[in-house]
């Protein structure tokens, strides 16, 4: 067995449940690049991914009691949600907007849009508590019946052109909706006990439907997705009673919704390193499991399965429309380099059916032949192609993510596992003025995180705690002076005498015992790029379309080509994936 | 006004953040506040009386005065257990692994009542612990066996002059081993009151459930310790948000 895949990685431990042999895994070295973050792509256990999967499979029942909007579009709607462990409703309001204030970034106080998911049914009473608040966004207050609460704005290039369209009973043209993607964009889905909202702890023990990372605010955007077009639907039949047509199913499940992300989302990765170890770990699971899959060769009909999603994610990329020329760049060499891929396969032939781990040769030809972006694309691919390998795994994205000081280790060992494990971080030259060039902070416009210049914009005596590697430094060094004049004592010691440093040692012991927490990158560098972070993220939660509009902030669709609710409980292949532009058949 | 415990421990962490705590203290500081509100203890009240004091100096931690194999004494030096408890029940934990039972004595500080969220916390690496201190005319004993998750609570009255501001805690793998290895130094009067884990549970599902209530003038104040660690937001500081 050979290749990048098999030597010196850490192998997967108990919690992915039934692996018998040790699995290898990549190294947290290569893995945890900030480059190669951001070149993930949405996978099987995405969170939009595992949402759909159950809402199709467990046929969840979808009613609008509740569905008052005028000639205009705008008013009240509120969907039942008839899940499998319980009921659900989910509450908007549409209020006009001048186009002038619609605003994506977090410190707009204006939408098209806002939207609130609660437990159980809603009432009069409750209703009038929700329009009084849920317009408001962070300016108002919620309870804790409230699971998540969201906004949207709508898209200038196509809502208004769609329903024009339909309106004069003719079909949009799917070359409109490929530039865009949807009709919608949300701006913000607010969950996990913000502005008064349940308990992350509360939805997770108490509604099994949503007890997984970030699935009832990706429930959320699906249901915004839902309206968005039966709102286009229902303006072209106000304004054409008679003449008007419904969009499409085909362009339905190809419109998504728009999401802009910025700076506030890049913290999460830095605060919550057990989370993101537990959904990287996993991702490499899945992975490390297809390519012990192909031990003994791979037969024809994976094989083909490969080609042809090959070949659609080559069409994909050729569809996206961005005004950034590096992802403009990226996404050329990405689908010449899967031609490469696809040659590849084409020159090893027969010989695929018999060969030891092909996966493995497959993805070290990858490594040493393309970009890192189509080594992630092809890893992606590859874990597609063994659903009853990945799947179980989404029920593992959760974990406890309590640090804890091991009070009792001997300095020493200590200073061991930072020369072991933060190798990275001490290689980082932080004399250069480069390696502390930018700083983080919150502004007091609603807390927005801002990437601020080193002696140049204010605020660096507040900079927020996210510089993990030059923190690790400065405790190494304090360390080492310890241990040479104290080697015989232990980390309480070490913490009485430097008692600012237990947040950093706390988070030093706890990361060690796993592999994929700590992002290897030093994050107040001048150069720091911090979308990687988000795309990281954004990966997880299974959007796809990147279309940054700086180093900063990237927009993307969520839930293009996935199914709509009239597909619930019906046969279905989970792959809609890197979605395409659909060919028309009958409506 | 009603809160959820994740806003209220962000707002808590950012709020210590803006009285000066590092990120370890702020991060434990807050956990202590919730985990007090949220199992009944008054966690509130107690918050409003360390803010006087915290809002008034430098954030300041506790001394190693002495230390033998079994014991050590810390000077808290006026501080509150939200910023010296952690590295008090560290350094128990330390010794304990190193001898199986060992005892240590806090002085001079305040909101002791804080400290059982460390106690549990610690608690649940096998390690079991019992702790006192007088409050007020009477004395808190609190009692957390090796795992537990729930401390046992009650209240004493007092048979010997205790210093007002200490806080002893003895600790070891057992709760019966350490009971009689320091017998002579947790003699209690009469039990006055117990609060029973019962209690506590009942009290946290509620405010998972509910929400949790909290005086808003209390979370304003809170909301402004959090303006102090905000920038301004300028022109040029809109362009470091993608502007």
């Amino acid at each position: 067995m050979d290749g990048v895949l098999h030597s010196n990685q850490h192998s997967i431990g108990q919690q992915a449940g039934s692996d018998t042999q040790l699995l290898p895994l990549r190294p947290a070295s290569q893995v945890m690049q900030l480059e190669r973050l951001g070149s993930f792509h949405q996978s099987r256990l995405s969170f939009m991914r595992t949402l759909v999967r159950r809402m199709v499979s467990e046929n969840w029942q979808i009613t609008s009691p509740v569905f008052d909007l005028d000639e205009q579009g705008y008013g009240t709607v509120v969907y039942q949600v008839e899940a499998k462990y319980g009921t659900f409703s989910y509450v908007l309001f549409s209020h006009y907007l001048d186009p002038d204030n619609r605003n994506d970034r977090v410190i707009a106080n204006q939408w098209d849009l806002t939207m609130a998911l609660c437990e159980g049914t809603v009432d009069a009473e409750q209703l009038e508590f929700l329009r009084n608040n849920v317009p408001k966004q962070e300016a108002g207050r919620v309870d804790s019946r409230v699971l998540v609460l969201s906004r949207a704005n709508r898209s200038a290039r196509t809502f208004d052109y769609v329903v024009d369209e339909l309106t004069a009973g003719r079909q949009p043209c799917i070359d409109v909706i490929a530039e865009v993607g949807y009709l919608y964009r949300t701006t913000a889905a607010y969950g996990s006990g913000k502005l008064g909202m349940a308990d992350w702890e509360k939805v997770r023990t108490k509604h099994p439907d949503f007890a997984r990372p970030f699935a009832a605010e990706m429930f959320t955007c699906f249901m915004l997705r839902h309206f968005s077009m039966q709102q286009a639907d229902y303006l072209a039949a106000q304004r054409a009673p008679q003449t008007a047509t419904v969009l499409h199913k085909e362009i339905k499940r190809y419109i998504g919704i728009g999401n802009s992300t910025g700076l506030g989302m890049a913290p999460f990765l830095i605060n919550h390193p057990l989370l993101i170890n537990q959904w990287i770990e996993m991702r490499e699971t899945a992975l490390a499991r297809v390519v012990a899959a192909s031990e003994v060769g791979v037969d024809e009909a994976t094989l083909a399965r490969l080609e042809a999603a090959t070949q659609r994610v080559i069409q994909h990329l050729s569809e996206i429309v961005t005004a950034d020329e590096r992802q403009n760049n990226s996404n050329a060499s990405v689908r010449e380099e899967l031609q490469l891929i696809h040659q590849w396969l084409q020159e090893q032939g027969p010989v695929l059916a018999s060969n030891r781990y092909v996966w493995a040769d497959l993805i070290q030809y990858a490594e040493q032949s393309c970009r890192i972006e189509t080594q992630e694309v092809l890893n992606t691919l590859l874990i597609e192609l063994y659903p009853e390998l990945v799947d179980g795994l989404e029920e593992l994205m959760g974990v406890d993510e309590s640090m804890q000081v091991m009070p009792e280790m001997p300095v020493a060992q200590l200073q061991q596992i930072i020369e072991e494990k933060y190798d990275w971080a001490l290689a980082i030259d932080f004399s250069q003025y480069e390696s502390m060039g930018a700083f983080w902070y919150r502004s007091q416009e609603k807390m927005e995180p801002r990437l601020g210049q080193t002696n140049i914009d204010m605020g660096m005596e507040k900079e927020m705690p996210l510089a993990i590697g030059r923190r690790v430094r400065e405790c190494y060094d304090l360390l080492c002076a310890y241990n040479q004049a104290y080697p015989q004592q232990n980390v309480a010691h070490f913490i009485i005498q430097s008692p600012t440093y237990s947040g950093i040692v706390s988070r030093i012991q706890t990361m060690a015992q796993s592999q994929y927490g700590e992002i290897r990158e030093n994050l107040v560098h001048s150069d720091v790029l911090p979308i990687h972070l988000l795309r990281c993220k954004l990966s997880f939660f299974g959007v796809s379309k990147f279309d940054p509009r700086s180093r900063l902030w990237v927009r993307n669709t969520m839930f293009q080509g996935a199914p709509l609710i009239s597909d619930f409980g019906k046969p279905f292949v989970d792959d809609w994936q890197f979605p395409i532009k659909p060919v028309l058949t009958s409506t | 006004m009603k809160v959820s415990k994740n806003e209220l421990m962000a707002s808590l962490k950012k709020a210590f953040e803006g009285l000066g705590f590092q990120p370890g203290d702020y991060y434990d500081a807050a956990d202590m506040v919730v985990w007090l509100e949220t199992h009944g203890f008054d966690g509130f009240d107690r918050l409003q009386a360390a803010l006087a004091y915290l809002n008034t100096t430098a954030p300041n931690h506790a001394v190693l005065v002495q230390e033998d194999e079994h014991n050590a004494v810390l000077d808290g030096e006026d501080s509150s257990i939200l910023l010296c408890g952690s590295e008090a029940v560290d350094l128990l934990v330390a010794q304990v692994m190193q001898s199986s039972v060992a005892g240590l004595q806090l002085n001079n500080c305040y909101n002791r009542t804080f400290i059982l969220q460390r106690l549990v916390k610690a608690a649940q690496r096998n390690i079991a612990f019992i702790a006192y201190w007088r409050q007020e005319d009477y004395c808190v004993k609190v009692s957390v066996a090796a795992g537990a998750k729930l401390p046992e609570y009650s209240t004493f009255a007092m048979t010997e002059i205790l210093e007002p501001q200490s806080l002893s805690i003895f600790a070891g793998t057992d709760l019966d081993v350490i009971a009689e290895q320091f017998a002579a130094q947790l003699v209690m009067g009469p039990l006055l009151e117990t609060y029973t884990e019962a209690e506590m549970t009942a009290c946290y599902l509620d405010s998972l459930e509910q929400g949790i209530e909290i005086d808003e003038a209390l979370w304003q104040m809170l909301e402004d310790l959090v303006t102090r660690i905000l920038v301004e937001s300028t022109e040029s500081s809109r362009a470091g948000a993608g502007d």
